[in-house]
This record gives C-alpha cells, sequence and structure tokens, in this order.
C-alpha cells in the first residue's frame, strides 16, 4: 500500500513538474474519448425522432396507402368491366371459330366453282371453249384466231360494201373484245379468292387489336373488286350498245335499201 | 466492434501520452498539442444536431407526403375515375351493347325467315315433260347433275345437226351458241349453290353478331369483310359469263351479216353473169 501511495506521489511529481503537459494531456483525453451512447428513452430527441417517424408511417398508410388503395380499386373496376365487357376471351374465341367455319364456307363455294362446265362437241367450238372458259390471260392471244375460226372474218372489200364490213369489223371488235375481258375478270375474280381466303386465314390468327388493320386491307380488296366488277359491268354495257347501234344500223341499211330500189323503179318508169 | 476501438484509443493515447512526457523542449510539445487537435477535429463524430432542425426535417417530410404526394394521387385518381367514367359511359356503355345485340336479334326474327320465304318461292313454269325436266336441273341449286344438263337441253332444244344435214359453217355456229348457253346454265347452277353457301355465311356472321362483345367484333367485321370479296368474286364470274353470252349473240348476229354480204355478193354475180349470156 505503501509503495502504491509513495507511487502516487511519485506521478504527481511528474505531472507538477510537467503541468503544461499533463494538461495538455488530460484535454486531448477529455476530447477524444468514446463518448456513451445515447439511450431511446431518456434522449429527449430520440423521443422526436419516434414520435415524428410514427407521424410520417400513418401519414403514409393514410395518404399514400389510401390514395394508392383508391387507384387499385379503380383499376381492379376497369381491369374487370374490360375482362367481361369488352374483351371477354370466350366471345373472342367464338368469333375466331366463326372466321375457321367462314374459311370451310369458302372453300366449299370455290370448289363449287371450279367444276368445268365445258359443253362444245366440235373441234373448233371445243378449242374456243376452252379459251374463253381458261381463266388464264395467257391465253387471250389465241381468242381473236379461234374465234375467227367459228365466226368468220371480214368479208373481203369485193363481197361485200364499205359499210357492211365497217359494221361487221366492229361488231366483231367488240365481241372479242368482251369474250377476252370475260377471260381476264375470271382470272382476276380467282386471284380475289385467294386473297379472301389469306385475309380470312390471318383474321383467325389475328388479335382484338389487331383484326381491324386486316379488315382495313380487306376493305381495301373490296374496293379494288367493286371496281374490276364495275370494269366487266362497262364491257357488258359496250357490248349492249354495239348489239343497239347494230340494230339500228340494219334500220339504216333498209332505209337506204328502200330508197335506192324506189328509185331505180322511177328510173324504168321513166325510160318507158 | 468497441472494444476494437477501445483498445486502439487506449493505443494512441499511451503513445501520445509518452511522446509528451519524453518531449524535450516546448516546441516539441507545441507540435504534439497541434497534431492532437487535428486528430481529434479529423477523427472525432459530427456533433449532433440539434432537436429544433430534426423537427424541421419530419415536418418537411410529412409536407411533401401531404402536399405534392397526395395532390399526385388525388389526381391519378380523378383521372382513372374519369376514363372509367368514359369507358362505362361513352365508348362501351353496357345498355347500348347489350341494346345493339337485342337489335341484331331482333332483325334475325323479323327479316330471316321472310327473306327465306321469298327466295325460295317456286319459280318453275314449263308445263311440258322435256321443259319441266330442263327448268328443274336448271334450278335445283345442285352441281352434281351437269350431264344431265347437257341431256336434258338437248332433248329440248335439239342437238347439232349431222355433218350431211347442215353446213360446216352452221353446225360450228350452232355448236358455239349451244355450249355458251349450257356453259351459263351449268354456271347458274354453280353460283346458285354459292349464293346458298354465301347466305349461310351471312346467317352465321349475323348470329355472331348478336352475342359478340365489342372486342370481338373486329374478327367478325374483317370475316365478313372478306366474304364480301368472295361475293364480289363470284358476281364478276357471273359478269364474266354474261359477257360471253352477250358477246356470242353479238357474233352470231354478225356471222349472219357476214354471210349475208357473202350470199348477196354470190347472186349479183350470178345474175351478172346471166344478163352477160344475153
Amino acid at each position: 500500500m505503501k509503495k502504491v501511495i509513495s507511487k502516487m506521489k511519485q506521478g504527481l511529481g511528474i505531472a507538477w513538474r510537467y503541468k503544461v503537459r499533463a494538461c495538455v494531456l488530460l484535454v486531448i483525453l477529455f476530447l477524444i474519448a468514446p463518448k456513451p451512447v445515447k439511450s431511446q428513452f431518456l434522449d429527449p430527441c430520440c423521443a422526436i425522432m419516434a414520435a415524428g417517424l410514427n407521424t410520417i408511417g400513418s401519414t403514409l398508410s393514410g395518404v399514400i396507402g389510401g390514395g394508392l388503395g383508391s387507384i387499385l380499386s379503380i383499376e381492379q373496376d376497369i381491369s374487370k368491366f374490360e375482362q367481361t365487357i369488352v374483351w371477354p376471351e370466350t366471345l373472342i374465341n367464338q368469333a375466331r371459330s366463326l372466321v375457321a367455319n367462314m374459311q370451310g364456307i369458302f372453300t366449299q363455294m370455290e370448289s363449287v366453282m371450279r367444276i368445268p362446265v365445258n359443253s362444245a362437241t366440235l373441234p373448233a367450238t371445243q378449242q374456243f371453249e376452252e379459251n374463253l372458259l381458261s381463266e388464264d390471260p395467257n391465253q387471250i392471244a389465241l381468242t381473236s384466231s379461234q374465234y375467227v375460226a367459228v365466226y368468220g372474218s371480214v368479208p373481203d372489200a369485193t363481197s361485200a360494201s364499205p359499210q357492211t364490213r365497217n359494221l361487221v369489223d366492229m361488231t366483231d371488235a367488240a365481241a372479242q373484245a368482251a369474250m377476252k375481258r370475260a377471260i381476264e375478270i375470271d382470272a382476276l375474280a380467282d386471284l380475289e379468292l385467294q386473297a379472301a381466303d389469306q385475309i380470312n386465314q390471318s383474321v383467325e390468327t389475328a388479335a382484338p387489336g389487331s383484326a381491324p388493320i386486316i379488315e382495313a386491307q380487306a376493305d381495301a380488296w373490296l374496293v379494288r373488286a367493286n371496281a374490276y366488277t364495275q370494269a366487266a359491268t362497262a364491257d357488258l354495257m359496250r357490248v349492249r350498245a354495239i348489239d343497239l347501234a347494230d340494230a339500228s344500223a340494219i334500220v339504216k341499211n333498209g332505209a337506204a335499201n328502200t330508197a335506192a330500189v324506189q328509185q331505180q323503179i322511177y328510173n324504168l318508169l321513166k325510160r318507158q | 466492434m468497441v472494444i476494437l476501438i477501445d483498445a486502439l484509443f487506449g493505443f494512441f493515447f499511451a503513445l501520445f501520452a509518452y511522446l509528451m512526457f519524453v518531449a524535450r523542449n516546448w516546441q516539441q510539445v507545441l507540435a504534439l498539442t497541434l497534431a492532437g487537435v487535428l486528430v481529434v477535429a479529423l477523427v472525432s463524430p459530427p456533433s449532433a444536431q440539434a432537436q429544433a432542425s430534426l423537427v424541421a426535417a419530419i415536418q418537411a417530410v410529412l409536407n411533401v407526403i401531404n402536399g405534392s404526394i397526395q395532390t399526385a394521387l388525388n389526381a391519378i385518381n380523378s383521372v382513372r375515375s374519369a376514363i372509367q367514367k368514359l369507358y362505362e359511359g361513352a365508348v362501351w356503355p353496357v345498355s347500348l351493347i347489350n341494346q345493339a345485340k337485342t337489335l341484331v336479334t331482333q332483325m334475325i326474327g323479323h327479316y330471316r325467315n321472310p327473306m327465306q320465304g321469298i327466295f325460295s318461292m317456286n319459280l318453275k313454269s314449263a308445263t311440258l315433260a322435256n321443259p319441266m325436266a330442263l327448268e328443274n336441273l336448271m334450278r335445283n341449286h345442285q352441281t352434281n347433275d351437269l350431264a344431265a344438263l347437257t341431256t336434258s337441253f338437248g332433248n329440248t332444244f335439239g342437238s347439232v345437226p349431222a355433218a350431211t344435214a347442215s353446213s360446216p359453217a352452221d353446225r360450228t355456229m350452232m355448236d358455239m351458241d349451244d355450249a355458251l348457253a349450257m356453259d351459263n346454265l351449268k354456271t347458274l347452277k354453280e353460283s346458285d349453290a354459292a349464293d346458298d353457301l354465301s347466305l349461310q355465311a351471312a346467317n352465321n356472321i349475323e348470329d355472331q353478331a348478336s352475342q359478340a362483345a365489342p372486342g370481338s367484333a373486329p374478327f367478325i367485321t374483317a370475316t365478313a369483310v372478306a366474304a364480301s370479296i368472295q361475293s364480289q368474286a363470284l358476281t364478276q364470274k357471273m359478269l364474266a359469263a354474261e359477257l360471253r353470252q352477250e358477246a356470242a349473240r353479238l357474233a352470231h348476229q354478225n356471222a349472219l351479216r357476214k354471210r349475208g354480204a357473202t350470199t348477196t355478193g354470190e347472186v349479183n354475180s350470178q345474175i351478172l353473169n346471166l344478163l352477160e349470156r344475153r
């Protein structure tokens, strides 16, 4: 004990001897000594922070949670509405089945229209009929020669008057053009049938959002098909117009012939 | 971690104390003091903020939540409500969707059977055996009896005369006229059958429309347009057949005119020959 007391006295003596250094050490020790952690229960700062966090929590659950809850509820209502009223999957699948069913009907219609209807019995007419029903635009080049083989050519200048030859040539031209147009229209109709098939098949695999695009394309095809129908109707009208003009020309020729006969009778009577 | 920090602190403090006591002059003491102050300044944690600034920070967070976030959520909520109202009230009102479906069903009930009745009325008018048989074949909408049509046509309108009974030109023209007439009668049988299928397609489309939803209707519309293209193509085939028939009629008349011109030329030359002999 005495030894300890004497050592302490010795230490204090040293400290007294170096009092400035001892003071600096004490100050440094005080400054850098580890500080105790503040208690959550006793420190007022922690209490304020806890109260603040509680308020933030309740505000988050009230304001943000409530707001998000309302949005979720509306989104669920919209989702339900869209799934049951606007885009019900069962009805979409049902519509797709209809499209598949329509494809079957299209195929039947096309096979019915492909049954051959050829009926001619003589070689020349059989060839010509084959050409007219070929649905092949490459055969149009042969139509005129085969037409002449069946209906004859324009009489030569020595066997018919110029008027008659003009009439015959114009009428033949209209008839041949109509026959050639018929071959074209048949070929176009075949392509339209193919396109309709293709469009219908793509509708079968479409989505509700992509179907209107296919429909727009189908509408374009319909407009095109209408144009070809109009072209065919126009040719039909041309043939009928030439037919009418032909009938009129017969009357005109009759009138001219009658006038010529009258003139000749008059001349004969004059001579007597 | 705390023990390690305490040990480090003890070690550095002992080192500092040792250096402080072994310093030989006041300059070294001053230098050590400055080094100690610098270490304290660098190592010591920042002092805690005042309670007042903590309250202000919490209040700021609350202000953000109650201010901009709440406003944004309310805005989103009102926009989604407006969209829902628009969908249900204006774009896809259930009442109008049901009304449209009801209209389709009503129209099916009102029009389909009467129209079918009108369309299937008996139009046959022939009275004799052969014409009756031909008329039956022409109007039966069947495509498996085209050969019978050819026979029946021959029974009613006669067949092409034998080579000894008529000139080659006449035989050719008769055969061509008959062929095109029969072609068209056969084509009409085919188009009648196709018409039946078109009507069936139209019925199917209409039935489906009566149960459709706004989201399934585009499929039905698209397939209906495809069916319209098909129908238009068939109309074109009929027009092509009519064109052939009209053209053949014109060609027939023209062939007679050609023959008349040739005959007239021959008669003229014969009269001239007779007059020249006298």
